[in-house]
């Protein structure tokens, strides 16, 4: 019996509108439907048996509920696969696919992929949890990749090994695994130690099989001269907002900020007193829920004001979380706060983790 | 110094009541073998001689040391320090029986370093040893005092095994090897123009030496590596015997003494010395625990490769965790000294592959060799026969299996089937350079 791909498209792609289109909730079509019969024809022994199709805006606002829905949608359907794009260079689409795979693919355990340009960034988002195949930069290329990534589907729905993400086209996901190459002479780690030596001696290019991934190592700041004119502003990670979370910073892979006012605060008062706490899932909130100031020590910084150490203390907090936040996700959001820390002539930082 | 191994191919290992040798059929005499070795140390309890062949549906745990059998035509020991006297190694002759080796089991106990050979089927490609004919001597001791200690010295079987593979290779010693290997180690500093002209390459060994307490670690002429520092020394008396494996680190991660005797990485760097590269020899350095001891160390290798004029160098580690930060710090000062360096090691990315590597990284090791990862599952039917016993993969702390799992339930299961991590095939990522395996990102 062939086996059942469902099928996961935005409403560009499904026919329904362009921008003004994009706040279109999410429903199912059984079959194909617009670039999922490419997908149909490229399937070897299975079959694409439904489309969803979703707004891209109402699933990048809505996020949680948007998927809660497919989910409802699709669990009493059966499924071997759930393949979800090509999204190619359109940003918002690329997080909406990247996140609906993810969910399909913990919830239901069958396999997932997508594809997407490599400048999106649904890329980094999704990269270590989702297969993502490198795309193209616009519908023109579908017919080069979806070949790519439904052939690697293929040979997963039929039990076949592949090749590893390299070989495959889809981006490394930090997952390796042992591959048992032919057992000849020139395939042992001697031999292959050796001719890396040579290439290296000679200067040809060689490729290591272990790539360390590069540090973007930021260089510490120069002192500050005089603290006691200077203003200084507090940022954390550690995931302190006020209890009703009003940006709704995620509690991991967080991908928003928000700064708060303290201008009229001598402390940040606790969760208790309905003032702040910690939505950070990575760490035991109790004692930061308890005393938020052992996070983001606006009291401490008062103090210092006070004695004349400090000349002023930012009128704002800057606030998102740091586990599983991707770098690019993090140093995107930095570049969003600087502009406001520099309208507030903030002199220096103090950037506090958990 | 130079150092010709006649060698003699084995095609078959057959158990008899003398000794001999023909038509590549090597004959042993069982009793006379286990009386001698018995003999020779009190503590044997308990020995056997069995004959496990490529392709045979055989597993083989827990193994404890594997050694090519071979003898010295001058007469001087072939493990000195060991099996002999503290005599000078690395120049002379030698012959071997080729595509054969000792294989030393453990009758009973497991320990630590102990690891799985399987001779046949799907678990046959995960170690080399599945290649070769095994001559297990399976035995057993009187040694309590680490009868049920994870970690074990294995003394008296271990030089059981090496004075065996003497016994076996005298047997051969009036036999006309069919080829031979030369290995020629000029003094360096005696070598005619062309080859100073030469880019100069060194390969700095990192054996096995973390256990503090003594009789574990690999030794050198007999003296353990922990209590040493690095030395300059040649690639023959690797060889020829100077250095013999240890019985601390997870079995996939060691260098057995086989491995130092037919050195892959170092075999390989003679065949392009003379012609891309003057090969200017072996910088032996170590793996001990503490961060200064670590720290020397480097300095040292670094300082002797500065002094002897290494341009390029090779850098492997007998281990894997603890000694990452010394395979990494190594290749870290020779790069800053200018020295360019290619590392080969094996991994640790856990059993989902998405750990981190190696415990250390650093952008400056940009030409690395990887040869397995150690947290790799592996499940597999049960073979016909086993040789030595499954139970001790349950019991006895053997790297990479376990006894209880609540997902994954005994590594040795009651019907013979079993289920490990790559960490206890025995020398199964074969650092040394005989590894097949390589990572790749999925």
């Amino acid at each position: 019996m062939p086996k059942s791909v469902i099928c996961y498209i935005n409403q560009f792609f499904a026919g329904v509108g362009g921008e003004e289109k994009a706040g279109i909730e999410p429903y199912i079509v059984e079959g194909t439907l617009g670039p999922t019969m490419a997908i149909d024809k490229a399937l070897k022994d299975a079959n694409v048996t439904y489309t969803i199709v979703c707004g891209d805006n109402f699933m990048g606002s809505n996020t949680e509920e948007a998927v809660d829905r497919i989910i409802k949608m699709i669990e009493d359907k059966p499924m071997d696969a759930f393949v979800a794009g090509p999204a190619f260079q359109a940003g918002r689409y690329t997080v909406a696919c990247g996140a609906i795979c993810k969910a399909v693919q913990e919830k239901f355990h069958v396999p997932a992929v997508t594809s997407f340009n490599e400048e999106t960034p649904g890329v980094d988002m999704y990269k270590k949890d989702v297969v993502i195949f490198k795309g193209g930069n616009s519908a023109a290329k579908m017919r080069k990749d979806v070949p790519k990534m439904i052939g690697y589907l293929n040979k997963v729905l039929a039990g076949e090994p592949t090749l590893g993400a390299d070989a495959e086209g889809y981006f490394a996901r930090g997952m390796r695994k042992e591959v048992f190459l032919e057992n000849k002479h020139e395939n042992t780690a001697a031999a292959r130690g050796v001719d890396m030596l040579l290439k290296k001696i000679k200067g040809e290019p060689y490729q290591t099989e272990l790539v360390i991934p590069k540090r973007d190592v930021v260089p510490i700041a120069d002192p500050i001269a005089d603290l006691s004119k200077a203003t200084v502003a507090l940022v954390t990670s550690g995931g302190i907002v006020p209890v009703d979370n009003p940006d709704r910073i995620q509690s991991a892979s967080a991908t928003r900020w928000g700064r708060y006012d303290i201008s009229k605060l001598d402390a940040l008062p606790n969760r208790a007193s309905n003032g702040f706490k910690t939505i950070h899932a990575g760490y035991d909130p109790a004692a930061a829920d308890a005393d938020p100031n052992v996070c983001v020590p606006v009291d401490a910084m008062r103090a210092y004001e006070k004695e004349g150490k400090l000349g002023h203390l930012h009128e704002y907090f800057y606030s998102t979380v740091g586990t599983g936040t991707t770098e690019g996700e993090a140093a995107r959001m930095a570049s969003e706060m600087i502009p406001f820390l520099k309208e507030g002539h903030v002199d220096g930082i103090i950037l506090t983790s958990t | 110094m130079k150092l010709e191994i006649g060698n003699i191919h084995v095609k078959d290992v057959v158990l008899g009541s003398e000794n001999s040798f023909a038509d590549g059929v090597l004959t042993i005499d069982k009793e006379a073998a286990i009386s001698y070795l018995k003999g020779e140390d009190d503590h044997i309890t308990d020995l056997d001689i069995v004959i496990a062949h490529p392709g045979d549906d055989t597993r083989i745990v827990p193994v404890i040391e594997t050694i090519e059998p071979r003898v010295r035509m001058d007469g001087r020991t072939l493990f000195p320090g060991v099996t002999g006297d503290v005599v000078p190694a690395g120049d002379g002759e030698l012959k071997a029986l080729k595509d054969c080796c000792v294989t030393v089991v453990g009758k009973e106990w497991g320990s630590f370093g102990d690891g799985v050979i399987d001779m046949g089927g799907e678990g046959a490609k995960h170690t080399r040893w599945s290649e070769i004919i095994n001559i297990c001597l399976v035995g057993d001791t009187d040694e309590e005092f680490e009868r049920h200690e994870q970690q074990k010295c294995n003394h008296a079987l271990r030089w059981a095994g090496h004075r065996f593979a003497e016994w076996l290779g005298k047997i051969v010693k009036d036999v006309e090897a069919e080829d031979t290997e030369t290995y020629v180690f000029d003094p360096i500093l005696k070598r005619d123009a062309a080859r100073n002209e030469l880019p100069n390459v060194a390969i700095v060994l990192q054996p096995q030496s973390q256990m503090e307490a003594l009789g574990y670690n690999d030794l050198w002429y007999g003296w353990d590596m922990n209590k040493f520092l690095p030395t300059y020394v040649s690639p023959t008396e690797v060889f020829d015997g100077a250095i013999i494996s240890g019985s601390f680190m997870p079995a996939s991660s060691k260098w057995s003494t086989y491995e130092f005797q037919n050195f892959p990485l170092i075999k390989e760097l003679y065949k392009h010395d003379g012609v891309d590269y003057n090969f200017v020899g072996v910088i032996m350095s170590n793996l001990n625990v503490a961060l200064e001891q670590k720290e020397r160390s480097a300095i040292m290798v670094r300082d002797m490769a500065i002094n002897l004029g290494v341009d390029y160098a090779i850098v492997t580690e007998e281990g894997y965790g603890n000694p990452d930060t010394d395979y990494v710090r190594c290749q870290v000062v020779l790069e800053d000294a200018g020295i360019g360096v290619v590392g080969v090691s094996n991994e640790s990315d856990g059993r989902t592959g998405v750990g981190q590597p190696l415990v250390v990284l650093d952008e400056k090791l940009n030409a690395l060799v990887s040869t397995g990862n150690v947290g790799e599952l592996t499940e597999l039917p049960a073979c016909k026969t086993v040789i030595g016993n499954l139970e001790a993969m349950n019991r006895d702390g053997m790297s990479g299996s376990w006894g209880y799992d609540e997902v994954l339930g005994k590594s040795a299961r009651d019907d013979g089937s079993i289920i490990m991590e790559d960490n206890n095939w025995f020398c199964g990522d074969h650092i040394s350079g005989l590894s097949l395996k390589t990572m790749k990102e999925f």
